[in-house]
């Protein structure tokens, strides 16, 4: 009788101590480990901050193409991203970003010895020309092709404009869309809803 | 806590009915979907780099993206996963329907919805998930369908093949011919309480915009009725049919034409085509903002 229930304590602390061994042994680690617990749980350090200018601002200083389309492709806050498509392909990716949310990518620039427009620029990797404007707003074009070559992302960054995006005053800058309120009327076309498009 | 992106991305299979069934559609789009799978491959492929010092740069941000809650991504997700695990409980209501069909149990039929509704409902709400997906990712307010539209010509890789296999396996399989007139005639003779009913609509109902059953169901409807002719336009383009898209799918399943409502069903619950191929969109997109932003 004594026996048996040693053996229940015995058998309910082993598996406490299973429990709690397994609970402690760490999970795989990746090269990834340390910035998802850095950017996870209570009071982790946003992705973007608050200050960042809004992804809309940056759209009517993106150019324009007779030969390529350039179509937009993502707009976030602090950032927008347009395609340039030519025979149905991307060749390159056009950007701007508000360095303000990550200020190390705008600390590369100090060490820069060349410009693009009068700007402090950088290459990165082998597919990458970024500058640097008014010391917070990057702009880059990036390759997605081979034929895509750095000269043509050196011509392309210069075909921003680059003065309007200097002169951006930070915050003040509003988003031109119009308030959209939900429909009233299903039978009505949603074209008359549609937003004004950027520039393509 | 939510599972880390990286980890997500990793566990990709690179076999399976999803990858399979997805495979059958490249005759209708050739070359656009050769399932990317793995982080640091997706970084690689992306962007073309190659050195580690910057594919682990450009995951490093791709991850912090990710994690902020703010940005919409995870919600992204979260409709994609949704949407597949809904949609796998309508293919089982619409198996039990088949069998309340062909058996005995006769008084299913009136407990479960009719199969060619129940798909029509579905393929307007996946529709809309991907709208709404579509903004978490790239930006662009929830209910602008217009830039939606515009962006639907630009699809490409598995995002296309995404819209692929909802043309197919939700509409042509399942409603057969001028099943984008069927589902739409079939949303709009719906009253907003009835698809309040409908299990993948219930399943993302939250995310689609307008604050009432009735502003979600006319949401649902307009955004059908406006991405229509792309749906029409890809069938024609492609030359599209039933059949043709049957043949090719039975090189990885057996069935037989007589049983299509059941193999919509199989479909429904063993294809996650949309979570699969919304996690590589997912990635492609951080992965294309992380290396624009560092």
């Amino acid at each position: 009788m004594m026996t048996a229930r040693w053996l229940k304590v015995l058998t309910a602390l082993c598996l406490s101590v299973l429990l709690f061994v397994t609970a402690c042994s760490k999970a795989p680690s990746s090269p990834y480990s340390q910035i998802q617990d850095e950017t996870t749980g209570r009071g982790a350090p946003k992705a973007v901050a608050k200050a960042a200018e809004q992804g809309s601002s940056f759209n009517r200083f993106f150019p324009d193409s007779k030969s390529y389309n350039v179509i937009p492709s993502q707009e976030k806050k602090g950032f927008a991203e347009y395609k340039v498509n030519k025979d149905g392909k991307t060749v390159a990716m056009l950007s701007i970003n508000d360095t303000t949310s990550l200020p190390t990518a705008a600390l590369k620039y100090k060490s820069s010895t060349s410009t693009v427009a009068g700007y402090p620029s950088v290459e990165q990797g082998t597919t990458t020309t970024g500058i640097l404007v008014g010391d917070r707003y990057q702009v880059k074009v990036i390759s997605r092709d081979p034929s895509f070559t750095q000269e043509e992302r050196v011509a392309w960054l210069q075909r921003f404009d680059l003065n309007g995006l200097a002169s951006l005053s930070p915050n003040t800058a509003k988003a031109t869309l119009p308030e959209v309120v939900p429909s009233q009327q299903p039978q009505s076309s949603p074209l008359r809803r549609l937003l004004p498009q950027p520039a393509m | 806590m939510s599972k880390p992106i990286f980890e997500i991305v990793d566990s990709l299979p690179k076999g399976g009915p999803t990858v399979m069934a997805l495979r059958s559609l490249d005759f209708a789009v050739p070359g656009q979907w050769d399932n990317l799978v793995g982080f640091d491959n997706t970084i690689k492929t992306v962007t073309g780099e190659t050195d580690p010092a910057l594919v682990q740069q450009i995951g490093e941000r791709a991850v912090a993206l990710y994690n902020d809650k703010s940005q919409g991504y995870q919600r992204a997700l979260w409709l994609y996963e949704t949407v597949d695990s809904a949609s796998g409980m309508l293919g089982t209501a619409a198996m039990m329907n088949r069998i309340g069909q062909d058996t005995f149990l006769g008084f299913l039929k009136h407990v479960t919805p009719k199969p060619e509704k129940a798909q029509s409902l579905d393929l307007c709400v996946k529709l809309v998930t991907e709208l709404v997906a579509f903004c978490q990712i790239n930006g662009i307010p929830g209910d602008s369908v217009g830039d939606f539209v515009a962006s639907l010509g630009d699809y490409s890789g598995e995002s296309l093949m995404r819209m692929a296999a909802l043309t197919c396996f939700d509409g042509l399989i399942p409603l057969g011919a001028g099943f984008t007139d069927k589902a739409l005639s079939v949303i709009q003779g719906t009253s907003p309480s009835d698809i309040e009913g409908n299990q993948t609509f219930k399943g993302v109902r939250d995310l689609i915009p307008g604050k009432d059953a009735k502003q979600k169901h006319d949401f649902i409807t307009e955004s059908f009725g406006a991405t229509k002719g792309w749906m029409d336009g890809f069938v024609a383009s492609k030359g599209l049919t039933q059949a043709n898209v049957l043949d090719h799918l039975s090189r990885f399943v057996e069935f037989s034409s007589d049983k299509l409502d059941y193999l919509g069903a199989l479909l429904d619950v063993t294809v996650k085509y949309y979570r699969h191929t919304g996690v590589q969109t997912l990635a492609r997109r951080l992965t294309e903002r992380a290396y624009a932003e560092i």
